[in-house]
């Protein structure tokens, strides 16, 4: 045996993080800045999970990232930013994308192509050109949304116990829509339907319908966007997660890849430590766990005996989200010959957002994608004459669950083909004579680099029983192992970038104070 | 509905007591929610399993039969470990190749190789590799004298890019091979026989001697069966020459002018350093799209100093490298002219590799301290990670000590 399979690393830590994406990154990091001793375990090769990069020929390609919410202009910085500039001080760079969307309607009775500048007046203003007397309407919707940011903020910083009283005074509109859907909300505030569509084009971001989906996110998500813009780091994800892993080692943290944990040792209900695929045996009392519930209980928990039924059932009870299937195309000419003049554009058959989850249910074509020229953010993104266009789009993963190996190629290029053809019919461009790479990730591709469930990257849909409200306010009460905390898309704050950026450092706040109470009792 | 008093807004979804009373019911609901809910572990991940079958981390074969090719090459057989986990062979994209992990006297190496066979042929369960015996390799000698039917190989899952893709690619691929680089072809005319692949193949093979061609017979037959798909003209450096189909030459711009039309067709080269070397230069002549012409890695660049801008001074020169792997560190010395990887796996420590050639990322290392030259062609680096000092040790040659932490193995 080569000694770089036997080789030990040390075996007693503070805290172990499971797993470098962005949830245990930002965990990691936290920690690493306060003096904790703290280990983080990827079994990749890279930082990120899904937050990373890849090369073909001349290009290098975002992995997954659209636009980044929450970081914000230096005038008005949103939690990302102040995390990445003001306390971790990392060497990244990013900037805003130059619009909020395109979004494009190609069924026939249905269509529309809208583009979407930043900034909630201008939202409102776009939104009333297309259809006159909304704008009151929609000008109310953000109105709430803003009251509900505050209330998210106040739940968050109560830690999840929030005084029934002061939310009643001071957040009513939050109370009072925080158990309703998208739909029942707009509906309630008059927004004209055809206004609806329009506003609800983020939808895709958190994919679930407008009828499932719960109002006080999808209504916070927006407002972001729409205040302080959309955001994307000049060399990719991979830039800013390989600048947070420099950080994390600046502070005395330590991260090692290709490690896999295989176990999370319990004994008595408490964390006592975990053990690696490479036969490393840790000593911990702490766990921050990047790996979903689903994965935590149901394969590493050991032994399997201390994993308690309300676990299982917490887990099965809520509803798996969406994973996905992307086009990269690396195109030999530049954004501008080839006609793409935006940034990130929707494009779907129609808005109703029911009728286009269900066809992501099944192997067809598609009925909704959403695209990026990343050239349009970051013009030197790829060689001078070429441009990266990413195609995206969502299945629920039960549509490829019969799939064989022998067909998985001729499937992935038919349907990569219809991905492209939709593109090019809404944008009236012809692209394929130039492609010079191109690459197709599917619902494996990201099961196998980021070891997701059934390739899952969206976390637990968000309808209002599961949305980030109960989930904020169940803080603590989910703690079914004593040490064992998640962190990322599939926790508190939802799926997305800077829901599990934020949730990484919301998870090791709560293990700090742990920690820090019982150093207090020695 | 909703109402305004001056300037506060009031929301009403249902009623202002049903609004408030949904509120107060969300976290018994949740509550009641997982009660109702059931409490079986979830067993399955079909998307995780077909995962596993299309990129197995490795997989464990046995040789079952070998078949002399000529005087310097061997077809090997390779058959699931029935001792094994490996069940089944992974389904590959023909031209794929895959890595075999090597004990070789105590040095565990790894070493790509083009898989020679159809997919199709994976499904009834065997992979064929073509090795040519390197004159100076010892790997290959190693496999010469220890490879016989009924030894055990361990490999990855199938890996590269080098392969034929539609919604990229024009119809008609030229294939332009080199000796052993024939192997890819091989695996891409039988699919492009049993319909995996929908395209035409034009090869150019260039051999030294007749008697250093592979599979003469074999492409023969598949093209004298497909006439409209398969078309082979052998390109021979000696001066004698009696086969048929065989032209005296190199792969020269005039010979690939008279076999192909360029501007139509995707060029896909496999072969030796100096065959790129020579053949990207007469390619160059017909100005084509950076799209219509494919490399396979070649692997480890063979001579380094013949690279203008490797630092010749240096060499002659053996550095320290100190090496962080783990909690251990250890100083290793390390040739300028051999690859950081090669002076690893000499002092046996294994970053995990596959490709050799720069291309795949699995060996990303973190350069501490030093300096290394990567040649150009071989940088498949990411933006960042040049920016924060990472570097590929298969690709990189050290030139001054150096101080490196790599990953360990998987």
């Amino acid at each position: 045996m080569s000694e770089s399979k036997k080789q030990r690393i040390e075996d007693s830590y503070d805290v172990v993080v499971i797993g470098a994406g962005n949830g245990g990154l930002a965990a990691t990091a936290f920690l690493a800045k306060q003096g904790i001793k703290v280990l983080c375990l990827e079994q990749h090769n890279l930082p990120g999970g899904v937050a990373t990069s890849f090369v073909r020929g001349r290009f290098e390609f975002e992995t997954s990232l659209h636009e980044l919410a929450s970081f914000g202009p230096e005038s008005n910085k949103g939690s990302i930013r102040r995390m990445f500039e003001d306390k971790l001080k990392i060497d990244t760079k990013f900037v805003q994308v130059p619009e909020a969307f395109r979004l494009i309607t190609t069924d026939s009775g249905e269509e529309m192509d809208v583009n979407m500048p930043f900034g909630v007046q201008n939202f409102v203003d776009t939104i009333e050109k297309e259809v006159p007397g909304s704008k009151k309407s929609v000008e109310n919707f953000f109105k709430v949304a803003e009251e509900i940011g505050e209330a998210f903020a106040y739940i968050g910083s109560m830690k999840g116990k929030p005084d029934q009283g002061v939310l009643l005074r001071e957040h009513s509109n939050f109370l009072k829509t925080a158990a309703y859907s998208v739909t029942e909300v707009e509906n309630a505030l008059g927004i004209p339907e055809k206004a609806q569509k329009i506003l609800n084009a983020y939808w895709a971001y958190l994919g679930l319908p407008m009828s499932r989906m719960n109002f006080t996110i999808f209504a916070a998500m927006t407002l972001t966007y729409a205040e302080i813009g959309g955001w994307i780091p000049t060399d990719r994800s991979h830039g800013y997660t390989t600048a947070i892993d420099a950080k994390i080692r600046e502070f005395g943290g330590r991260i090692e890849y290709n490690t896999t944990v295989n176990k999370i040792l319990v004994e008595e209900g408490k964390i006592i430590g975990v053990e690696t695929s490479s036969g490393d045996k840790l000593k911990t009392n702490y766990v921050i766990s990047n790996a979903t519930q689903t994965v935590v209980y149901n394969q590493l928990i050991y032994p399997q005996s201390e994993v308690p039924e309300i676990a299982y059932k917490d887990v099965n009870a809520r509803i798996h989200g969406l994973t996905g299937f992307v086009l990269y195309a690396g195109l030999n000419a530049s954004a501008e010959e080839l006609g793409l003049k935006d940034y990130g554009y929707f494009i779907m058959d129609n808005m109703d957002t029911d009728e286009i989850y269900d066809s992501w249910t099944k192997l067809q074509a598609p009925k909704g994608l959403a695209c990026t020229v990343l050239n349009n953010a970051v013009p030197d993104c790829s060689p001078p004459g070429t441009c990266l266009l990413n195609i995206t789009t969502l299945y629920r993963p039960e549509a490829w669950k019969d799939v064989k190996p022998e067909d998985y190629v001729d499937l992935k290029n038919k349907l990569a083909e219809e991905l492209l053809t939709k593109f090019e019919k809404a944008t009236g461009t012809s692209l394929r004579e130039h492609i010079e790479e191109i690459e197709i990730a599917t619902p494996a591709t990201f099961a196998r680099y980021a070891k997701l469930y059934n390739g899952i990257f969206y976390g637990y849909e968000p309808e209002s029983w599961d949305s980030m409200v109960p989930r904020l306010m169940s803080m603590g009460k989910d703690v079914y192992i004593e040490g064992l905390e998640f962190a990322g898309g599939f926790n508190r704050r939802l799926h997305g970038y800077s829901s599990a950026l934020n949730d990484g450092v919301m998870s090791a706040q709560l293990t700090l104070q742990k920690i820090l109470k019982e150093r207090d009792k020695v | 509905m909703s109402k305004e008093n001056e300037d506060k807004l009031e929301v009403t979804v249902k009623s202002n007591t049903r609004d408030l009373f949904a509120f107060t019911k969300l976290m018994p609901n949740r509550k009641k929610r997982f009660e109702r809910a059931s409490s079986e572990p979830i067993r399955e991940d079909p998307i995780m399993d077909l995962m596993r079958k299309l990129h197995p981390e490795r997989q464990y074969l046995l040789i079952d039969g070998i078949k002399e090719e000529t005087k310097s090459t061997k077809t090997y057989n390779l058959v699931p470990d029935p001792d094994s986990e490996t069940k089944e062979l992974a389904y590959f994209r023909p031209g794929q190749y895959i890595s075999l992990k090597v004990d070789l006297e105590g040095v565990r190496i790894t070493r790509p190789y083009s898989i020679a066979s159809s997919p199709k042929d994976s499904l009834k369960g065997f992979y064929e590799l073509t090795i040519r015996k390197e004159e100076s390799g010892f790997l290959t000698q190693y496999i010469w004298d220890n490879w016989k039917v009924g030894t055990k190989v361990e490999s990855s899952g199938p890996e590269g890019f080098f392969y034929y893709e539609k919604l990229r690619d024009l119809a008609q691929i030229v294939g332009i091979a080199g000796g052993s680089g024939i192997t890819p072809f091989r695996s891409i005319a039988k699919a492009i026989i049993d319909g995996t692949i929908d395209a035409k193949l034009m090869l150019l093979y260039g051999s030294s001697e007749e008697d250093d061609i592979i599979f003469y017979d074999e492409f023969k037959e598949m093209e004298r069966n497909n006439p409209a798909k398969i078309k082979v003209v052998h390109i021979l450096s000696s001066d004698i020459v009696t086969l048929e189909g065989c032209e005296k030459s190199f792969i020269t711009k005039e010979i690939i002018e008279k076999y192909c039309d360029a501007r139509s067709s995707t060029f896909f080269i496999c072969g030796p350093q100096i065959m790129y070397n020579f053949v990207e230069e007469e390619l160059k002549k017909f100005n084509l799209p950076v799209k219509q012409i494919r490399r396979e890695a070649f692997g480890e660049v063979k001579d380094i100093l013949t690279h203008p801008d490797f630092p010749k001074e240096v060499a002659e020169k053996i550095f320290k490298i100190k090496v962080h792997i783990g909690d251990l560190t250890k100083e290793i010395p390390a040739i300028a002219t051999e690859s950081v990887l090669i002076a690893l796996e000499r002092a046996n420590l294994n970053p995990p590799s596959k490709c050799r050639s720069g291309e795949c990322g699995f060996c990303r290392s973190l350069l501490i301290d030093g300096k290394v030259y990567i040649n150009p062609v071989s940088d498949w680096r990411r933006g960042a990670d040049k920016k924060f000092n990472y570097f590929h040790p298969c690709a990189s040659y050290p030139i001054t000590d150096l101080e490196i932490n790599i990953p360990r193995e998987l």
